[in-house]
């Protein structure tokens, strides 16, 4: 980020916004899913997108109504801080008739929020996908999203099984996101035998990559793995892994497919790998989900929009399975989900409340992105 | 003891020196906001957005010391803070040290680092100074995100307790909200105390004028040293209490933004006042709240209202509102008169200044090449030459503003040719300036105040007395009237008198006067002869620079003079005003300043 | 690891060049009129963006829309320069290097409303991406900064030693009240300081884009290192300018490779730390003198 962009006020609260769903009249009060999506500050676009999966489906969900009742959506702006978060959550958690909560897609925010999630004991969908989130004891955390040690599993094992390379140059940025992707993706090929021949960090928004194209080069990798949290980067990386005749295959973290990374870097990013958490092509579920999307908002559905999609899903699911509102039913139920099919994949929650254990492998063909498989992890 | 009759004299001309003032008032406010803080919620929004405000005003209370008191901008009161939140945040949970022991180290490790800052600040300032508080900052969240294994990088620090006192139950809410609103207000009073004490004068004055500062003897290097480790400290403090209040601390809450935010709730509420900081703090977190309507562009409209303060809020809104209240009121009541009033003047023999084969020289240009001259006691010393003859060279030689480059400088018998200018004013020699050096954010009396509280003085720790002799000063200069107006509103003249007071109030053995009569106009320069004439005939020994010959001849004792960095003549007026050497170099100067 | 040399020592001074090129603009406000931009990189932004408008939404061809960017830059020096250092012009430096940082959250965050955090793309200046060089890759557009950076330094160097309006300039910066009383308009002189300024940040701004992309932060960290740059070479020297981002540039590539990448921006900032404590007055000195 830019030095002098300051982060927006922690205090701020955004509009507390009600969307009610219009065009059901059930008479009894709504069922009420506290959110907390950016409406300010960097991420705002991203919320908005967040906001419109949510939506879609609560369309969808209020169609039927959850135990007879409407749901309805509080949201609370997080300022993509994570001082904000935790005020958006504490104006949520005051309100007690609100069921459970949708959390943020940034892991940080996530750790920021999940000691008062804890207190106030009612279950929050999350879209952080950093994997200590719901490894630390708290049981109200549910993730609607792949986490990174899958991403790191799914890294290695296309690139091993598949691509049958086994000199790897990891690239990464030293924030949390890019860090512990990295950390996994060093852990599932130590699992396979395989030390990494290069552990590269970097630091956000750095000028120039000549130092780490250059470390990849010397370091005789045959295959590239990469963590990048910002587009920029990537795309001033991927011009300089051409420029100084890097030719290996590249298998990379989501930021390697989205839109932005694709038209900064241009040809640079032709014929690379990428994990997606979201593809359109992976399943009928995520097909039906974009053309609803797409139908419903003009613009291509993305992950932003696809975990929420699924989160307000499967709280409709699990409240009527449950068939109450009070927390701990609602948690059984989401612990006893399986085999639920959403846009981001097949949901099974474990303990931890990991709903997702499989990435998409997808391929730049020249701009276009195509999706080659799904990998699954079984443990 | 008749000080303590002489301090009843002056109590209510000296609210300033009363160490305790504001006491009873910020007990007051303690106790209100304990049993305010028991109705508080235990969690939530009110609660956090309380928390927020409490803990960042005591940082922002940090700025108002360094930046508002001592001048000395600082980009890096974030990085401060987070060393105070990380110190909390790593102490307890992940070295299970008790709370306020990681609090101590917190702001120790804040502290040490801020008095690394105050080094750096030695020969640097203005646009140095900030850039090397920005890469400071730069550096500290560089550490902090990078420094995985011990700061846990970017993740951060989860799970921070509250601290465990039994029978407090801190680790609560609303005590824990008592716990960071009574930390403030202690610190608030600090800052508000600090302000008029000697140490927060004395920054002040290296505010207003560095120089004018060092040879009032205040030493501007520790000032600056001191300033920086406060606003450490509190910057720390604050931190600390942070980490606890919201049990979870990231990197990116201390980086480079976020000083600016704090520097921003200073300024807008009033630099100059940690009444202002506190407000300003409030402001700002509950701006964002009123501001909702204006979305996306809240933070353009935070940077244009950067602008807009400082150019027409420059004393932020307390300092505004403050401005406004200003009254001048004089200050009654009789003080005892300056000591030097009750001796009477005679020139002795003895030598009280001594400067022998003083030299000077700028790379090639030989400012001063050599030159002799001793002031008697009690004697008033005339130093004269051409423009550009070394003249004022010579006093900031003699007063420590430059090092000589061959020669030395005796005050009553001891050497202080390397001793920095505010030593040579605690051992007893004082100066006015050439182009007047006044410490223009202070008042009248307050000026003098420094000069009175003169390291070496007799009084200068005793604060009664320095009121009452900085009021001495005043009557002397006829200047009491006016004792409670900023200096700078005074006219130049009077200025010149405050100058003047604030090195008689400091009790000097040797007053060095920098061209007194410059800038001043036909009446003033009566009145400043007067003045002269009467110092004169108390014993105080002068050495006095001018070009007015009339003044000059009017006070003067002794005469030096100086071309082109020589001594060319010394001796009685008579005998120096008719030698051939200083006619000839006064040939072709214009006829006021020529010799008769 | 020796055979990397020449590879680091051609990015270094293209990154190099770029910070030259932007504390060049720091470095005349500086002199002339006393002030420390810190909105500087948000010049090198604006100049971006008036590309992204002018090339990208107008359509208007690639080398009609540079010129008019930058005379739009040019403008808005004189605009900048009346909000933030005309109405604090007689109060110090402090004042006015808060109302520059105002500036900059301002200008960076109305770009950011209106733009959002994504990225735009500028095409470069060349089809061609560079050329190969007994093993080492130099990039067309840096090649083009290098290039660019040294024609200004000269194309300066002549209006300030050759012209009328150069020598006005330096006596401005020199002494303001000596200037004045020659019959210098002192207040046209600064403004044009500003205009200038603008526009060498909007020049510094299109060039990068390539390479950088345009983005809100684009600037930010450039102009931080380019007043790191002045510092190293000498507050206000014009060759300590260009020189002090020549090595600033190099330093932290080397450091980047040989020693860390996660802390080349700690790299550089010691650096300057260094040079501060050290030798405050840089490699080529600045005349700080002041008349008691």
């Amino acid at each position: 980020m830019n030095a002098f962009v300051i982060s927006r006020r922690r205090l701020a609260l955004g509009s507390t916004a009600l969307l009610a769903a219009p065009h059901i009249a059930l008479a009894a009060d709504p069922i009420r899913i506290g959110c907390v999506f950016p409406s300010t500050g960097p991420a705002a676009e991203a919320g908005s997108f967040q906001l419109n999966g949510a939506r879609l489906a609560l369309a969808q969900v209020n169609e039927k109504g959850v135990l007879g009742r409407p749901m309805e959506l509080v949201v609370e702006d997080d300022q993509t801080t994570n001082p904000g978060a935790v005020l958006a959550f504490s104006r949520l958690s005051a309100q007690r008739d609100i069921a459970a909560f949708i959390g943020s897609i940034r892991s940080t925010q996530v750790d920021a929020m999940a000691p008062d999630v804890l207190k106030i004991g009612k279950p929050m969908m999350i879209g952080g996908t950093s994997p200590t989130l719901t490894r630390m004891g708290n049981p109200w955390l549910f993730r609607c999203r792949p986490n990174d040690s899958y991403s790191g599993k799914v890294i290695a094992e296309y690139g091993v099984t598949d691509l049958k390379k086994q000199k790897w140059a990891v690239v990464y940025s030293t924030d949390a996101f890019g860090s512990n992707g990295a950390k996994a993706l060093e852990e599932a090929l130590k699992a396979k035998g395989i030390t990494p021949v290069l552990m590269q960090g970097y630091t956000n928004q750095a000028s120039d990559y000549t130092a780490v194209v250059l470390a990849v080069r010397q370091s005789g990798a045959d295959i590239l793995g990469s963590y990048f949290t910002f587009e920029n980067d990537l795309g001033i990386f991927a011009r300089q892994v051409r420029q100084l005749g890097v030719r290996i295959p590249w298998v990379g973290s989501p930021s390697i497919t989205n839109t932005t990374a694709l038209s900064l870097a241009g040809p640079a990013l032709h014929g690379t790998y990428g994990v997606a958490d979201f593809a359109v092509d992976a399943t009928p579920a995520s097909k039906d989900f974009a053309q609803r999307y797409e139908a419903a908002h003009r613009k291509a559905a993305d992950n932003q929009s696809s975990w929420t999609f699924d989160a307000v899903n499967l709280l409709a699911l699990a409240i009527n399975t449950a068939g109450s509102t009070e927390p701990d039913k609602i948690r059984t139920a989401l612990l006893g989900i399986r085999g639920y099919a959403g846009a981001e994949g097949e949901y099974n929650f474990d303990a931890n409340g990991d709903g997702l254990r499989g990435y998409n492998i997808v391929r730049n063909d020249a701009g276009k992105i195509v999706f080659i498989r799904r990998i699954d992890i079984q443990e | 003891m008749s000080t303590t009759a002489q301090a009843s004299a002056v109590a209510p001309a000296a609210p300033a020196a009363d160490t305790w003032r504001g006491l009873p008032g910020l007990a007051l406010a303690v106790a209100a906001v304990v049993a305010a803080s028991t109705f508080a919620p235990t969690s939530g929004y009110i609660l956090n957005i309380v928390m927020q405000a409490a803990t960042y005003a005591i940082g922002v209370a940090g700025l108002v010391v360094v930046l508002g008191y001592c001048g000395q901008i600082s980009l890096a009161q974030a990085a401060f803070f987070g060393l105070g939140a990380y110190g909390v945040g790593l102490g307890t949970a992940d070295f299970h040290l008790p709370f306020f022991v990681s609090l101590l180290l917190g702001i120790a490790v804040a502290t040490s680092f801020g008095v690394a800052l105050g080094l750096a600040s030695l020969r640097l300032g203005g646009h140095y100074l900030a850039m090397v508080t920005i890469s400071f900052q730069q550096i500290v969240t560089l550490v902090l995100t990078n420094w995985i294994s011990l700061t846990h990088g970017p993740d951060g620090v989860k799970s921070i307790p509250r601290p465990s006192l039994p029978g407090l139950e801190l680790d609560r809410g609303d005590r824990y909200l008592a716990l960071c609103l009574v930390t403030l207000m202690a610190v608030t009073w600090y800052a508000w105390r600090l302000k008029t004490s000697r140490l927060g004068r004395a920054m002040q004055a290296v505010r207003d004028n560095e120089i004018a500062a060092s040879t009032c003897g205040i030493d501007v290097f520790r000032t600056k040293v001191l300033a920086f480790a406060i606003s450490a400290l509190l910057g720390g403090l604050g931190g600390g209490l942070f980490a606890g209040a919201f049990s979870y601390i990231s990197p990116d809450q201390f980086a480079f933004g976020e000083s600016i935010v704090l520097l921003t709730m200073a300024l807008l509420g009033g630099v100059q006042s940690p009444f202002g900081a506190l407000l300003g703090t409030t402001l700002l977190v509950l701006l964002p709240e009123w501001l909702r309507f204006l979305r996306n562009i809240y933070l353009a409209v935070y940077g244009a209202a950067v602008i807009l303060i400082m150019v027409f809020l420059p004393d932020g809104l307390w300092g505004f509102v403050a401005n406004r209240l200003r009254r001048a009121t004089p200050i009654e009541g009789a003080v005892p008169p300056l000591p030097l009033l009750s001796q009477t003047g005679a020139t002795s023999s003895e030598a009280a200044l001594v400067i022998t084969g003083l030299a000077k020289h700028f790379g090639g240009l030989k400012a001063l090449d050599g030159v002799d001259l001793t002031v008697r006691r009690g004697a008033v010393h005339a130093l004269i030459g051409p423009n550009g003859s070394g003249k004022t060279t010579f006093i900031n030689v003699a007063t420590g503003l430059y090092r000589p480059t061959a020669g030395t400088i005796q005050l009553a018998g001891q050497d202080l040719t390397a001793a920095p200018a505010h030593e040579r004013t605690r051992r007893g020699l004082a100066r006015t300036f050439q182009n007047i050096r006044v410490f223009r954010g202070m008042t009248v009396l307050e000026n003098v105040m420094i000069g009175a509280e003169r390291p070496g003085n007799d009084i200068a720790e005793q604060p009664v007395l320095v009121v009452s002799r900085a009021l001495a000063a005043l009557d002397f200069v006829g200047l009491r009237a006016d004792a409670n107006r900023l200096v700078g509103t005074l006219s130049y003249g009077h200025q010149r008198y405050v100058e003047i007071a604030r090195a008689l109030a400091g009790n000097p053995h040797v007053l060095l006067l920098d061209e007194p009569a410059a800038g001043l106009n036909m009446t003033e320069k009566h009145e400043l002869g007067l003045l002269l004439r009467r110092l004169k005939g108390h014993g105080l020994t002068i050495l006095i620079v001018d070009h007015d010959m009339n003044l000059v001849e009017q006070v003067a004792d002794h005469i030096t003079v100086l071309n082109f960095g020589r001594r060319i003549a010394d001796g009685t007026p008579r005998e120096v005003l008719t030698n051939p050497d200083v006619i000839a170099a006064y040939l072709g100067e214009p006829r006021e300043n020529a010799v008769a | 690891m020796l055979e990397l040399v020449p590879q680091l020592l051609f990015t270094g001074l293209g990154i190099g060049a770029i910070y030259a090129l932007v504390a060049l603009g720091f470095v005349l406000l500086i002199r002339a009129a006393n002030v420390v931009n810190f909105a500087q990189g948000e010049f090198s932004m604006l100049g971006a963006y008036l590309m992204v408008i002018l090339s990208g939404a107008l359509g208007l061809p690639y080398l009609l829309s540079v010129p008019l960017a930058i005379a739009a830059m040019a403008a808005f020096g004189v605009l900048f320069a009346g909000a933030t250092y005309w109405p604090l012009r007689h109060r110090g430096q402090l004042p006015v290097i808060i109302s520059t940082i105002g500036a900059s959250i301002f200008l960076s965050n109305i770009v950011l409303a209106t733009y959002g955090p994504s990225p735009e793309v500028l095409p470069a200046l060349f089809d061609s991406p560079g050329l190969e060089l007994g093993g080492v890759f130099m990039d067309s557009q840096y090649i083009a900064i290098i290039v660019i950076t040294a024609l200004l330094v000269l194309l300066q160097f002549l209006i300030f030693e050759r012209t009328l309006l150069g020598k006005k300039l330096q006596a401005t910066s020199q002494d303001k009240e000596m200037a004045s009383l020659l019959g210098i308009p002192v207040a046209v002189m600064v403004l044009i300081t500003f205009s200038y300024s603008a526009a060498l940040g909007g020049i510094a701004g299109v060039l990068v884009a390539p390479i950088l992309f345009v983005s809100v932060g684009m600037g930010a960290l450039i102009s931080l290192k380019a007043f790191a740059a002045n510092i190293i070479g000498g507050f206000g020297n014009i060759p300590g300018a260009i020189l002090g981002g020549l090595a600033l540039g190099v330093v932290e590539t080397f450091g980047a490779a040989f020693i860390s990448v996660p802390y080349k921006d700690a790299i550089a900032f010691a650096l300057l730390l260094l040079f501060l404590l050290v030798r405050p007055q840089g490699l080529f000195g600045e005349k700080i003198s002041e008349k008691a």
